[in-house]
């Protein structure tokens, strides 16, 4: 986004509050949502029931593909939040954009590479503190750098930092695309006023469904990808 | 922004974006755990173990059926053999019956005859001997009657007569 940032330093540290205040929003719609959702549980569901038990279901799905049951039930959590959290996020911006004197204050939180950056390395950074806590750091070493062949081990290591950025980028730069194509599409609607206005507007209602949809996949993709990384480093090969 | 440090510009890194991130996220799966996944999932895990425990009370039912209807059937077989033994028996003893009432029968039909043969034969000779008495008597007293009517002395001669000569002869065919 071409707008500026909002930059607070708190403590010497720079907070980036264009993109903490949606990450914020996300989260806060998040919970309550969830929240709303899993009131009055009954061994017989009602419909909010079902339907929080539905996205349960699905990213125990994920886990189950992966990972053997009793390695995966820990992460039945993780995966859930993860997803639930990336789904939102990816669909905020579609929704609401707001600009005021040329800093941004929401759009996605998933927009910016610095958030989808602090998910991949917090949760590759998980999946080697598993590795390394259930084999020791011998037993990681070898598990994760020299075991299908020892003399891989620098593509091993290269591996590591590209699953790092691949996994980042990718759901960085999806939602990043969606949303300047968004609003390259609003700045056609206001270049010739009216005429432009009308039919940018199912221009920008079919480009809203679309990234609806790179969304979701995005953050199937992501949460797949993190059992995926965390199964490597847990499981021995 | 992601421009700014994709080139790394002038404003830096703002990577206490990282730090709020990771402590959101934290409390983000803390909440939701207590709130929302927490109930959820065990709920879940509830229901999963009572629809197993539900199928395998069922399978339980329907063995006890099975073996009860079995049972059933045994039963019946068994059933069906034990009336036909007793019919069985029952027509044996009827025709035991019978043939001891047949033959009581006839033998109570046999002395009853010979009986009443015996009877009559006796009756017959006992009417027999009565008439034969009152006969004489009769014949007693008709003969005193016309005896006491005219009975001079000639006659009386001749009656006496031929009186003992039917005694003698009476003696003589003893």
């Amino acid at each position: 986004m071409n707008e500026g940032a909002y930059v607070q330093k708190l403590f010497g540290i720079p907070f980036n509050l264009s993109n903490d205040i949606p990450g914020l929003i996300a989260a806060v719609i998040v919970f309550f949502l969830l929240f709303w959702l899993s009131r009055n549980i009954q061994l017989r569901p009602n419909k909010r029931q079902n339907f929080i038990e539905w996205i349960i279901d699905f990213t125990n799905g994920i886990i189950k593909g992966i990972m053997p049951d009793e390695e995966g039930k820990k992460f039945g959590l993780l995966a859930f939040t993860l997803f639930v959290f990336i789904f939102v996020s990816n669909q905020l911006g579609l929704m609401l954009q707001l600009t005021a004197n040329g800093t941004s204050y929401i759009s996605s939180p998933t927009s910016n590479a610095m958030t989808t950056l602090s998910f991949a390395f917090m949760v590759l950074m998980l999946a080697h503190f598993l590795g390394v806590k259930k084999f020791g750091f011998k037993g990681y070493f070898k598990n994760t750098y020299l075991s299908p062949i020892p003399f891989l081990f620098p593509l091993s290591v290269l591996e590591e930092f590209t699953n790092f950025l691949t996994l980042a980028l990718r759901l960085y730069g999806n939602i990043y695309s969606g949303e300047v194509l968004l609003k390259l599409i609003y700045k056609l609607a206001t270049s010739f006023g009216i005429a432009s206005f009308i039919p940018a507007i199912p221009l920008e209602l079919i480009w809203q469904g679309f990234s609806v949809f790179i969304g979701s996949i995005q953050a199937y993709v992501f949460v797949t990808l993190t059992m995926v990384y965390i199964s490597q480093k847990v499981e021995k090969e | 922004m992601s421009s700014t440090f994709l080139l790394g510009a002038a404003n830096g890194v703002q990577w206490g974006d990282t730090i709020f991130y990771l402590v959101l996220f934290i409390v983000l799966m803390a909440l939701l755990k207590h709130f929302a996944w927490g109930p959820v999932s065990e709920m879940m895990d509830k229901r999963a173990d009572k629809i197993s425990g539900d199928l395998d009370s069922a399978e339980s039912a329907r063995k006890k059926a099975e073996d009860l209807a079995e049972q059933r059937q045994d039963a019946l077989k068994d059933s069906h053999f034990e009336a036909s033994k007793i019919i069985e028996r029952a027509k044996k003893n009827g025709e035991q019956q019978k043939a001891t009432i047949v033959s009581d029968a006839q033998e109570k039909a046999q002395t009853l005859k010979v009986n009443a043969k015996e009877d009559i034969s006796r009756e017959r000779q006992d009417a027999l001997d009565s008439v034969k008495n009152d006969v004489a008597e009769l014949s007693i007293e008709i003969a005193s009657k016309i005896i006491r009517k005219d009975l001079n002395a000639n006659d009386q001669k001749a009656l006496i007569d031929s009186y003992i000569e039917g005694l003698g002869k009476q003696n003589e065919a003893k």
